[in-house]
């Protein structure tokens, strides 16, 4: 039976903890300088676009190597309508996370009926028609060369013209995303898309509706991602088809693989980890040295630590308790015998 | 009005025939079974029935309701619930959360009140966590609710897959060779939990291999061999019937 | 109203970047039927192939023969490498199918930014393996460089034929895809199968990529389109047979090439990849279901 004291403990783990970590996150960041704040400014957009993924992945199951074309929606949305219609950025906002869920929906539908090896290529190719396109239809997207001059995010007219500023917005809307994600995550919905991932079969036993629920986690992932992909626009300015490529996808498996799949604070803190890499590994300023480490960090992981690195921390812990326990059993017997 | 009535239901698979013109009624609150030997076609009927796929001729009717090659989640949603041979546990989640999973069918709510949690939805949630403690505690996995499944031992793995199942409150309840890889301490309670479940009032279809098991919980029972229905009623009559005794001892196996 | 000549002229030059694609197919099918993996770094060996046999012609001026057969050896190492740094490991434990196609996704980003580093991200070629041509017939242009392809392309096909009936390897390979299992307990070493199936799909993607280039370029990030197109010619052979995966890149090469033609080459990525979703959608259960779903092994 749970006690009242392992919820509590549990509730801290799993919430506070991690809530109180961004907000510290923030509060460094914002008292150090523009590189920083840049790095844990992209920490937190990656954040969410892994809580997005995760709910495909992590909670439904499912395998998705294309989420970055809905993340190129949502920047190049972004980009056009507020640099080139001067729409406010919340409307644009908005506009193009439903116009990727509309695309997510309509693409989803014959793409999730295929399986394995099926669906990763489709899902892949889902990723490079988006980025041939962004960088073939130049009328819309300039190309190669990128869309700049898109202005920073804003609220009602009020522009957050400083990056620090900026940074706030990115971390509520961070803690937003994950709130969200938690909330659907223990319910009905949630509850789902669990059995799904745990189970298809027995799902359908259930009386789950497999198809739509995919479908619906497929949305919400692509929705969460085209919300990552404007704010990436506003908060750089600039934006180019090698934004949302290849590379975008193995570093965001790199964060939800090293956060743990399936958690919900997992995908943040692996966005955390991997956004300060750069830092932490001098002379890495090379985004091809940066990429290389990626991949080997997330092929690494793949192999040793398929859970995420606090899972392996967790049975590291276990294995050690276990082991002093076995070690204390003897003891304590000899001196229960002596007393 | 039988709660399940079969129609000379008939499946083939291209020329081989697993099921031929087979018919039996299940009634309301009965707890019946069907048996043969390996390879009479139980697991194809199994099928057929849950919806998993359709037969080549022949219908299915359930609670009224014309059910014959209908998707399995909507066979389900009406009631009609399954086990497979197989365990099939959400293994990544707790035993409670196994069976909280089981009330999708016979509750409500999206993404909205998810995110929103009007009184409604706590009520509900409050709900199917009293529920589920009682669920457990019905089959005997009470004080385990924060395990992993993964880590129960088989024969509780059974046990809550049959708990998952009735959170869903099936009118029907299908069990796939529930028996299949228990021991005999653990067919004994899972016979147990059978004979209450129905006792509750849950109408239960088994399909099974074990003979104990069977002979124990079952009212009635239908026996195929080679796709056909070869005798149908109660264990008594079932225990001396020429054809099952050639079917049983003459066949593949005897029981 | 598209005229003949550029309508033939576009079938030849499809014929000769079909079979490459069905080369890069072939090699697809071989990793598979050994392992049931699907490698998504497939690609990457057509591009090593280009930049390793470039980088032994210009760095150490080796004739084009000498060049060539050096670098088929050398790719095949690298399919070898990731072998045993990255598919073997996941393979031992179990992997989900899906972390293993990451990993092997993961692995192409790594080598084609290497390539950058090292190489330099430059697009390249060197010359066709025969000077003169093109051969004329009317106003259809023939480049030498399509008979090596076709050349090649068959005696490919005519070595593996050989490799897979004559060979004890082969032959043990072709248990492997059979039934695993049962290859299992026949004693066959089924992780060196799959060690093996990896060198040669390698050294398959590199004879594409040696032979390629002279028609084209090569460059860091050709990998991908002639993995997504040999991936394409893979399914439309059936995901299985050589001879449908040649077959399947003819068929994409000419059909990609006529599209050239029509609609211009701007969108031809975005076309053949439309192609591949299309197929897909049409037959989710894989043509002739030689490509089975579910958990890698």
């Amino acid at each position: 039976m749970t006690s009242r004291a392992t919820t509590f403990t549990r509730r801290v783990a799993t919430t506070a903890a991690p809530v109180a970590l961004v907000l510290v996150v923030l509060l460094l960041a914002l008292n150090s300088n523009g590189y920083v704040v840049t790095i844990v400014g992209f920490a937190a957009i990656y954040g969410i676009f892994c809580t997005g993924l995760n709910f495909f992945m992590g909670y439904t199951g499912q395998a998705s190597f294309g989420q970055n074309a809905f993340a190129a929606l949502g920047g190049y949305g972004t980009a056009i309508l507020t640099a080139t219609y001067y729409w406010d950025p919340v409307a644009a906002f908005f506009v193009s996370m439903i116009f990727a869920g509309i695309v997510a929906a309509i693409i989803g539908y014959p793409t999730l009926k295929l399986r394995g090896h099926y669906l990763a290529m489709a899902t892949f190719a889902l990723g490079l028609i988006t980025y041939e396109i962004s960088i073939e239809w130049i009328d819309l997207t300039q190309g190669y060369m990128g869309y700049s001059g898109i202005p920073p995010l804003g609220v009602f007219g009020f522009e957050l013209a400083t990056e620090k500023q900026q940074l706030v917005a990115l971390a509520l809307l961070l803690l937003l995303g994950v709130w969200i994600s938690t909330r659907l995550r223990d319910s009905r919905f949630g509850r789902a898309l669990r059995s799904i991932a745990g189970s298809e079969p027995a799902a359908q036993a259930l009386g789950v509706n497999v198809a739509r629920y995919k479908l619906a986690a497929f949305v919400i992932a692509a929705m969460y991602a085209s919300a990552a992909g404007s704010l990436f626009a506003h908060f750089v300015g600039f934006i180019s088809p090698e934004v949302f490529g290849a590379a975008m996808v193995i570093q965001s498996f790199t964060m939800l693989f090293l956060g743990g799949i399936g958690t919900t604070w997992g995908p943040v803190i692996g966005a955390l980890i991997v956004s300060m890499l750069p830092e932490v590994l001098r002379g890495m300023h090379l985004k091809e040295l940066q990429d290389v480490a990626y991949c080997i960090i997330l092929v690494s992981i793949l192999i040793f630590a398929p859970k995420g690195i606090f899972a392996l921390i967790g049975e590291g812990v276990a294995a050690i308790t276990r082991r002093r326990a076995t070690e204390t059993a003897p003891s304590a017997a000899a001196a229960q015998a002596a007393g | 009005m039988a709660m399940l009535s079969i129609r000379n239901v008939t499946k083939r698979f291209g020329g081989l025939v697993a099921n031929d013109n087979i018919s039996f009624d299940v009634e309301q609150g009965a707890l019946f079974a069907v048996i043969g030997p390996n390879g009479a076609g139980k697991t194809t009927l199994f099928n057929m029935i849950s919806g998993f796929f359709a037969p080549t001729s022949g219908s299915v009717h359930f609670d009224g309701a014309d059910i014959t090659g209908r998707p399995q989640y909507q066979v389900s949603e009406g009631g009609l619930v399954r086990t497979y041979q197989l365990v099939q546990l959400f293994k990544d989640l707790t035993v409670a959360q196994n069976v909280m999973a089981g009330f999708h069918r016979v509750t409500r709510g999206g993404v909205a009140s998810a995110l929103f949690r009007p009184g409604w939805m706590r009520a509900q949630e409050k709900h199917i966590a009293d529920k589920t403690g009682e669920l457990l505690d019905f089959v005997g996995l009470g004080g385990r609710g924060d395990m992993l499944a993964d880590k129960l031992p088989y024969g509780q793995q059974r046990l809550l897959e049959v708990a998952r199942a009735l959170a869903a409150e099936p009118k029907l309840l299908l069990l796939d060779e529930p028996a299949a890889g228990l021991n005999v301490q653990e067919t004994a309670a899972l016979a147990d939990v059978i004979e209450r479940v129905n006792q509750r009032g849950v109408t239960v279809l088994l399909v099974e291999h074990d003979m104990g098991l069977v002979m124990r919980v079952a009212q009635r029972i239908a026996v195929i061999d080679f796709g056909r229905k070869i005798a149908e009623g109660a264990p008594a009559e079932i225990k001396t019937h020429p054809d099952v005794l050639a079917a049983y001892l003459g066949g593949t196996e005897a029981a | 109203m598209v005229d003949m000549t550029q309508l033939l002229q576009s079938l030849v030059n499809g014929v000769g970047v079909g079979l490459i694609y069905g080369l890069v197919g072939i090699g697809f099918c071989v990793i598979y039927n050994a392992s049931g993996i699907v490698n998504f770094a497939q690609g990457v060996f057509v591009m090593l192939g280009g930049m390793v046999c470039h980088t032994l012609l210009t760095r150490l001026g080796l004739p084009i023969y000498l060049a060539a057969i050096l670098t088929i050896p050398i790719v095949a190492l690298s399919g070898i490498l990731i072998e045993i740094a990255v598919v073997r490991p996941m393979w031992n434990r179990g992997a989900a199918l899906f972390a293993i196609i990451l990993a092997t996704l993961a692995t192409q980003l790594m080598i084609e930014r290497i390539t950058i580093l090292t190489l330099g991200d430059q697009p390249r070629s060197f010359d066709e393996f025969t000077s003169g041509g093109p051969l004329k017939i009317g106003d259809i242009a023939i480049g030498y460089q399509i008979f090596w392809i076709l050349g090649c392309g068959a005696l490919m096909v005519g070595l593996l034929w050989l490799f897979f009936t004559r060979t004890t390897a082969g032959r043990a390979l072709r248990a492997c895809s059979q039934n695993r299992e049962a290859a299992a307990l026949l004693g066959i070493p089924v992780s060196r199968m799959l060690m093996l199936s990896f060198a040669l799909s390698a050294a398959l993607g590199a004879v594409a990529g040696i032979l390629v280039t002279p028609t084209q370029v090569t460059a860091y990030n050709v990998g991908t389109p002639f993995g997504v197109n040999g991936f394409i010619a893979a399914i439309i052979g059936g995901f299985g047979s050589a001879a449908g995966a040649l077959a399947g890149g003819v068929l994409l090469g000419v059909l990609q090439a006529v599209a050239i033609v029509m609609f211009g080459a701007g969108f031809k990525n975005v076309a053949a990849l439309s192609v591949l979703l299309l197929v897909l959608f049409i037959f989710p259960a894989g043509i002739f279901a030689g490509l089975q779903g579910g958990k890698a092994h």
